[in-house]
């Protein structure tokens, strides 16, 4: 019931419909005795974006993002489901959807290093049939817009990480693509640079287009997207917007202690306690800190503390949860 | 003992890790099937042009083939820890390096010796020559003192290509040099002067002369001579090729030259 | 029009990279001069009638092939590798107008090596450079270029499976020096070879360069490479629709 109210809103709105969306690896190990090991990498998505909208894809490595993003850009064919871009099914109308959507990822490959950025530029400005007379002004439209205007000539290779990033969203642009797809773009980039490349993915949506981003940065995700979806293992585990994801967790608290050497069975006592959701020990510095998130209305750091009783504490804090608790809980 | 086992176990699974070409898709079309088209090629000329034997550009190909394993895994196995950034990790290990490093080249060695015999096996057998039967056992022999005197040609190379990084250009050239100078085609009396004088001194002229004579039966005895000089310029070529990686070595600690990757 | 801008530009950019590889063109340059080199030794010494040009000629396209061989064979696995090759399928245009103009530029390239053969043979062994019929030449240089290309785009296109790719374009180096007859004539080789050098567009362009240097217009032979040359082209496109849709379906377009 709810499927199909949800599909009659996507026939007028929806960019992107991913329906039951699967792939499935087949890999075969050894030469004499071939084995061949079948791997779930998507097992079954369904989302969908509407025109306009920043939409996030969040998981944790090898959960299924890139396979998912492979699928709708047309370099993946799924071995069940549908996907559709701007209405056009991404196994048989590859040519149409390419034609129509920008692909940017993040690290250094994906460039041409010997020659300029220009050359660069040029060269897929061609092979996406952008018009002679419009291409040298896109090029420098797009060069202003991430900022590479003047370095455009130098050789890709002596480019540093972030200007590649930027070069990388250039690329994608080109062809003024209604939808962006965007893999990990600030991996690796330094903050100042990753400031920067977010302020230009906000740009997009303002200026109309239609964002899938993929990020492991959590407040990244929090600042940039209308609506995220957490990915585990190949499905869908939460979806719906920052804040939601937020409130998902409870509204409570996240009390974070400081503490040096803790036992197990503490942290096992902290768990038991009535009113916790959740125990996590991270390790910071020389430091270890204990993160317990409480339910709402409760006050609850006497009664941790007094379990802590005999080990040396820090520093002790509480604070609203954030996107990075959200996801931790829903993934772990 | 432990640089026996340096020698032995480092050597084979430093040869396994840094030469890729021992994955079938490489092995078969790389070291089976280009000798047997090299010897084809050059039988083919040799006929058209009216020259020698068919059996002299078998022997003469076949045995010279083992320059691409001995040069290109040589190189790979030493200079390729430039490219996998794994050198600086191995020059800090306190491993003796004369087994650290000729332990590599003895798989390198065991495979050029491997596909030469193949080769002159599988090209006799194609283009129909014969060998003497009394000539099979030292031929064996033969190949197995050409495939170390090139893998010391190897070693220089391999420490020429941890400086200069290009190791397949440079086992390329030196691969199509051994074609000119070996004698594998053209015979060494047939060469202007100076590249005689040149052919005297590098790996494979008196192994592939040699094989030649034992396949046509002459005795064990009337080779040896051939077969000493030939076993006499591998160690030349492996000494000074261990003396330029060790002098790499020491010069990189002064200059940082093997840092960068 | 499109179709034709984007070979044009893809081939200038493509030459433009090819040429910054400075360490490789030289190799490629130097590599078939050592075959070269042995070749002239052999015919100087031998009993054979036929003119030494005859042999440069040859040596000389072998270049080319050798230019184009291996680079073609791996040029999907070395777009794999830098991670461009999800970015060249992503585009709309088909992507044999990517891939065909690539390895024509490695043949391209190979007209290096074409020349630096003749000026070694006429320099160090005095074959000298007549031609009988220049315009004759000027085409078939250009012809067999452009059809030793195609013949790369089919390797290009048949290795798209292989990881190691370049080692089945570096094994097919030698058979096609020998089978396309460039130093050795055709009528040397067992009846049953006949034919396949025959689907070889090397054979004719060897055969037409060759008779415009030798013995006058050839044009029958420049139309044979660039028809052979042409059947590649087609076979590439049919190929390689097949090719990406079983790429697309297995997952092998990009290394992660």
């Amino acid at each position: 019931m709810r499927l199909s109210r949800s599909l009659a809103y996507a026939r007028n709105v929806a960019v992107v419909e991913v329906e039951e969306l699967a792939r499935t690896y087949r890999t075969s190990t050894g030469i004499l005795r071939r084995r061949t090991v079948e791997v779930e990498a998507v097992r079954g998505v369904s989302f969908e974006i509407a025109k306009g909208e920043l939409f996030g894809l969040l998981g944790p490595n090898g959960a299924g993002k890139t396979t998912t993003i492979k699928m709708l850009i047309t370099l993946l064919l799924p071995t069940a489901g549908t996907a559709r871009v701007l209405g056009l099914d991404v196994a048989r109308n590859a040519r149409e959807v390419r034609k129509r959507i920008g692909y940017v990822f993040g690290g250094d490959r994906g460039l041409y290093e010997r020659l300029s950025g220009l050359d660069n530029l040029r060269y897929f400005a061609e092979l996406y049939g952008v018009e002679p007379r419009v291409q040298k002004l896109r090029i420098q439209e797009l060069l202003q817009l991430v900022g590479l205007a003047g370095r455009e000539r130098e050789k890709v290779e002596g480019y540093s990480r972030g200007m590649r990033q930027r070069l990388h969203i250039a690329r994608g642009l080109l062809h003024d693509p209604e939808v962006v797809f965007l893999d990990e773009p600030t991996i690796g980039v330094d903050p100042v640079g990753a400031r920067e490349l977010r302020a230009t993915i906000a740009a997009l949506t303002d200026a109309g287009k239609t964002v899938l981003l993929t990020t492991h940065y959590m407040f990244e995700a929090d600042a940039l997207c209308d609506r995220i979806a957490v990915i585990a293992q190949g499905r869908i585990v939460a979806q719906g917007t920052p804040q939601a994801l937020k409130a998902g967790v409870g509204e409570g608290t996240v009390v974070e202690i400081e503490v040096y050497g803790i036992e197990d069975a503490v942290v096992e006592r902290v768990r038991a306690l009535d009113g916790v959701s959740n125990v996590g020990l991270e390790a910071r510095d020389q430091k270890q800190v204990l993160v317990v998130q409480t339910l709402p209305g409760r006050e609850l750091v006497h009664a941790i503390l007094g379990h802590l009783h005999g080990s040396e504490v820090g520093r002790v804090s509480s604070r609203e949860p954030t996107l990075e608790d959200a996801y931790v809980a829903l993934v772990e | 003992m432990k640089s026996v086992r340096v020698f032995f176990v480092g050597g084979l699974i430093s040869y396994r890790a840094l030469f890729s070409w021992l994955n079938p898709w490489v092995y078969v079309p790389s070291f089976l099937v280009m000798p047997i088209f090299q010897i084809l090629l050059f039988v083919y000329i040799g006929r058209s042009a009216k020259l020698q034997s068919d059996s002299f550009y078998v022997i003469g190909n076949a045995l010279q083939f083992a320059a691409i394993p001995c040069l290109f895994a040589m190189a790979n196995t030493i200079a390729g820890e430039r490219n996998q950034q794994t050198l600086g990790y191995i020059l800090i290990t306190p491993a003796r390096r004369l087994p650290l490093f000729l332990g590599r080249a003895l798989p390198v060695a065991t495979n050029g010796f491997f596909v030469a015999l193949f080769a002159l096996v599988a090209g006799s057998a194609i283009v129909g020559t014969h060998v003497a039967a009394s000539g099979y056992a030292p031929i064996v022999l033969v190949i197995a003192v050409s495939a170390f005197a090139c893998t010391g040609l190897g070693l220089i190379n391999a420490a020429i290509g941890l400086v200069a990084r290009e190791t397949a250009v440079l086992s390329n050239i030196l691969f199509g040099g051994l074609l000119v100078l070996s004698g594998a085609n053209v015979p060494v009396h047939d060469l202007p002067i100076v590249l005689r004088q040149v052919s005297e001194g590098v790996p494979l002229t008196h192994g592939i002369a040699a094989a030649r004579k034992l396949a046509s039966g002459s005795s064990v005895g009337s080779v040896l001579g051939l077969l000493g000089a030939e076993a006499l310029i591998g160690l030349a070529y492996a000494a000074l090729g261990y003396a330029l990686i060790r002098g790499t070595e020491t010069l990189s600690r002064r200059r940082a030259t093997l840092e960068r990757a | 029009m499109r179709v034709a801008r984007v070979l044009a530009y893809g081939w200038f950019f493509r030459m433009k990279m090819l040429m910054r590889s400075s360490f490789n063109s030289w190799l490629g340059v130097l590599y078939p001069l050592f075959f070269a080199t042995v070749a002239f030794f052999m015919f100087k010494a031998g009993a054979d009638s036929k003119p030494l040009l005859y042999s440069s000629l040859g040596a000389a396209v072998m270049g080319v092939w050798s230019n184009t061989a291996t680079p073609a064979g791996s040029a999907l696995a070395q777009e794999r590798w830098h991670g461009t090759l999800e970015l060249e399928v992503a585009a709309p245009v088909n992507f044999a107008l990517i891939l065909l103009p690539l390895t024509i530029a490695m043949s391209t390239i190979g007209i290096y090596s074409m020349a630096a053969t003749l000026l070694w043979g006429w320099a160090v062994f005095g074959i000298p450079l007549q031609i009988t019929d220049p315009v004759a030449f000027v085409l078939a240089v250009p012809a067999t270029v452009a059809s030793i290309g195609a013949l790369g785009f089919v390797l290009a296109v048949a290795f798209v499976r292989f990881r190691q790719a370049w080692a089945l374009g570096n094994m097919l180096e030698y058979p096609v020096w020998l089978i396309s007859g460039f130093l050795v004539p055709l009528s040397l080789f067992p009846g049953w070879v006949r034919p396949i050098s025959w689907l070889l567009a090397p054979t004719w362009g060897i055969r037409a360069i060759r008779g415009a240097a030798l013995a006058g217009p050839s044009y029958g032979d420049i139309g044979m490479a660039l028809g052979v040359g042409a059947a590649y082209v087609v076979l590439g496109l049919l190929l390689v629709q097949r090719a990406l849709h079983a790429a697309r379906a297995k997952g092998t377009l990009s290394l992660t």
